[in-house]
């Protein structure tokens, strides 16, 4: 068993110790037969999801023998149970490494787009023209990027 | 209409995986993974149905060592009557719709 394991099986017998103190007329054989019916669970995960299903189960029977109860000490097991919850949903957030966004690509798509060319078919050369050529420094190569554009070597009719 | 106790789909399911094994006596797990019923939802049931006298449970000892007794559950004779007469208004149910 490791400590993440051993982790997750103490988070679900507090869970179900809680939910053993939360049944009326404790205590109760249901109180141990949902403790007890723990330790045969073998996988973690369903330990806890078993253990939180008795938390609501005891809650609905508590609720159910609602006269009986004082409500000061419904009222307090709520807060614990509630208490309870907040910090497995804490434990989990630290499992998950805070991760709250998937990861982003390692490429840096703004750094080298593809070069603007369009192709002219004029005297069967092929002329790259760069568009948007009305901002400043728009035809300017950029020094970190390699212009893979056929227009750089080609003969323009301007030059001719 | 008044609402027919332990009708609903839940009291059914449960009911009808006890009666399928009448005589076993079954565990809460087992019977959660049969039916898909959760433990929140399983267990106030099976303290109703006790409570209503339609179903019997007692400590089991381990079958291995180091595990604690469990408790096992399975229906009274009126339970028995009950999962039933429930199992035949079902059939009666499917045959109806299977006819319209």
């Amino acid at each position: 068993m490791n400590a993440a394991s051993g982790r997750w099986r103490r988070w679900a017998v507090k869970l179900v110790q809680h939910a053993a103190g939360v049944l009326p007329r404790t205590p109760s054989p249901w109180a141990d037969a949902m403790q007890r019916e723990l330790a045969y669970i073998e996988d973690d995960p369903a330990a806890v999801r078993w253990a939180l299903g008795c938390v609501l189960a005891s809650y609905k029977v508590r609720l159910t023998h609602w006269p009986r109860g004082s409500s000061a000490v419904v009222w307090r097991h709520v807060a614990t149970g509630g208490a309870l919850m907040l910090m497995i949903g804490l434990a989990l957030q630290d499992h998950a490494g805070g991760q709250t966004a998937p990861p982003r690509l390692a490429v840096d798509e703004a750094a080298c787009n593809s070069p603007d060319v369009s192709t002219e078919l004029g005297s069967g050369t092929a002329v790259g023209v760069r568009r948007n050529d009305d901002s400043p420094g728009a035809g300017d190569p950029r020094s970190d990027c390699n212009d893979p554009s056929p227009a750089k070597d080609a003969d323009t009719p301007s030059s001719r | 209409m008044p609402r027919k106790p332990n009708n609903s789909r839940q009291a059914r399911a449960l009911l009808a995986a006890l009666l399928e094994r009448s005589r076993t006596w079954r565990h809460g797990y087992d019977l959660s993974k049969e039916t898909g019923l959760r433990s929140g939802t399983l267990y106030p049931l099976l303290m109703r149905l006790s409570e209503q006298g339609l179903l019997e449970s007692r400590w089991e000892e381990p079958e291995r060592p180091g595990l604690p007794p469990r408790h096992v559950y399975r229906l009274t004779a009126s339970g028995l009557a009950l999962a039933r007469q429930q199992e035949l208004e079902a059939i009666a149910a499917e045959r109806a719709g299977a006819l319209a």
